[in-house]
């Protein structure tokens, strides 16, 4: 039961969310994507296992942003009309540009809990595995994506190793983040150098391995299509009806 | 299509949309906390940072495909190291990708100069507003602060993605790492023209 979510189809799962964080753009009211969120943490409770310390963690910055969203549309939002709730340094707040504003910011929180639903349930190998199998991305594309998904420990190492070498010559003093931040191009020259020679030795590898990237018929891992999949990506569907339904009702 | 591709091509593509992806994820990071306090025109200025990798990869292997297939695979990992933006990050790099793409389809890919480079930035800049107008209700916003906004954001394509862009890929040419890539084969005059 709780396992549903983690072995639902990665390419289902994906379809199901895209399409609903598409439908739930074309909502103004707050309401709709109020409810869209506690629905989605419920329905995260009863049938995944994440773990929800990881899960507050991400949700954090986009709490942030989401703030930051709610006062600029208040401040520099189209006129609505409306009657004037109150005024705060010469803005005349009304009660329109409040919803509006309410509903853009939890549109950023329930866009946030449908992605968390996708990042802390799917396994990455087996959600590009999928890609390959179910939607047909040619597999030159999804081993190459492999490849580089499985040099990115050995980059992080060599991320450190470059700032080490620079740190141990002297070459960066940096006591801002800002200035961390534009030493990047210090950084990111020799690392690109050298993800650069990478590729072309797995290339070589994977060719002198057989490796031709043509569309196959069998796999070492089938990725399977079950009726359960369908079944979930029903319920995540029916949410969002009913959510948008309610919401419209609601905000009325 | 991708018949023509080298396989050391297509991993170099999805080794630089690794690094990428990183730089793209710690930016939406830095982006929202800036958003907490300005709103969502805090990521304008630096929106050309994430069209960034087309230009690069276009810059070096000059082939069709060579600016939407990098940005979609740094999309897909960024969504398989796991955030809260989420799997329409690869909806977003493929209109970002595609955008980047028709500048250089419109130069039917013959030339690779700056003004081409920064012309793909203000393509990927325009696609995706356009598409982050629907998404994220710039509707319900002013429409000269939209403007503004607009503005800033073709700024920061022509700027970051494409000046940038090209800077990092002659920087990469310098270290001699790209010999065997069609960037390696131009004469040295024409990779500054």
């Amino acid at each position: 039961m709780r396992n549903l979510l983690h072995d639902m189809n990665p390419s289902i799962k994906f379809i199901t969310v895209t399409i609903v964080m598409l439908g739930l753009a074309f909502f103004f009211n707050p309401w709709t994507p109020l409810l869209f969120f506690f629905s989605i943490l419920v329905l995260q409770l009863v049938f995944s296992r994440i773990n929800w310390k990881i899960w507050s963690l991400f949700m954090l910055p986009f709490v942030i942003g989401a703030f930051g969203y709610l006062w600029t549309t208040i401040v520099f939002g189209a006129e609505t009309g409306g009657t004037v709730i109150w005024s705060l340094f010469g803005f005349d707040v009304t009660d329109e540009q409040l919803a509006l504003a309410l509903s853009l910011s939890f549109r950023v929180l329930a866009f946030s809990s449908l992605s968390l639903l996708f990042a802390l349930t799917t396994d990455p190998v087996k959600f590009v595995m999928s890609l390959m199998q179910q939607l047909k991305l040619s597999p030159k594309l999804a081993y190459g994506v492999l490849v580089g998904y499985q040099f990115l420990p050995v980059l992080k190492d060599e991320f450190f190793q470059i700032q080490q070498a620079h740190r141990l010559r002297g070459a960066a003093v940096e006591k801002f983040w800002w200035q961390r931040v534009l030493g990047v191009r210090r950084v990111i020259i020799p690392m690109l150098a050298g993800a650069v020679r990478k590729a072309e030795r797995s290339a070589f590898a994977m060719e002198a391995r057989g490796f031709t990237g043509e569309m196959r018929k069998e796999f070492f891992r089938p990725v399977s299509i079950k009726a359960k999949d369908y079944a979930l990506s029903a319920a995540i569907l029916v949410i969002f009806i009913s959510t948008s339904f309610l919401g419209s009702i609601l905000s009325n | 299509m991708l018949k023509s591709w080298k396989l050391k091509e297509i991993v170099l593509m999805s080794l630089f949309g690794v690094v990428f992806g990183i730089v793209y994820l710690l930016f939406i990071h830095l982006g929202n906390i800036w958003a907490g306090l300005i709103g969502p025109i805090a990521y304008e200025w630096m929106f050309g940072i994430w069209f960034i990798v087309s230009i690069i990869c276009m810059h070096i292997i000059r082939k069709p495909g060579a600016a939407l297939i990098p940005e979609t695979m740094a999309a897909i990992i960024e969504v398989m190291l796991g955030n809260a933006v989420g799997p329409r990050l690869i909806l977003s790099g493929i209109v970002q990708g595609l955008g980047a793409e028709a500048a250089f389809t419109v130069t039917r890919y013959r030339h690779f100069n700056i003004f081409v480079f920064m012309l793909a930035g203000i393509g990927a800049a325009v696609f995706s507003f356009i598409y982050g107008y629907f998404v994220s209700g710039y509707a319900a916003l002013d429409p000269g602060f939209v403007a503004l906004m607009f503005t800033l954001r073709v700024l920061s394509g022509a700027i970051i993605a494409g000046i940038g862009g090209k800077y990092i890929g002659d920087a990469l040419l310098a270290t001699g790492s790209l010999r065997g890539y069609a960037i390696a084969r131009t004469q040295p005059r024409d990779a500054n023209a």
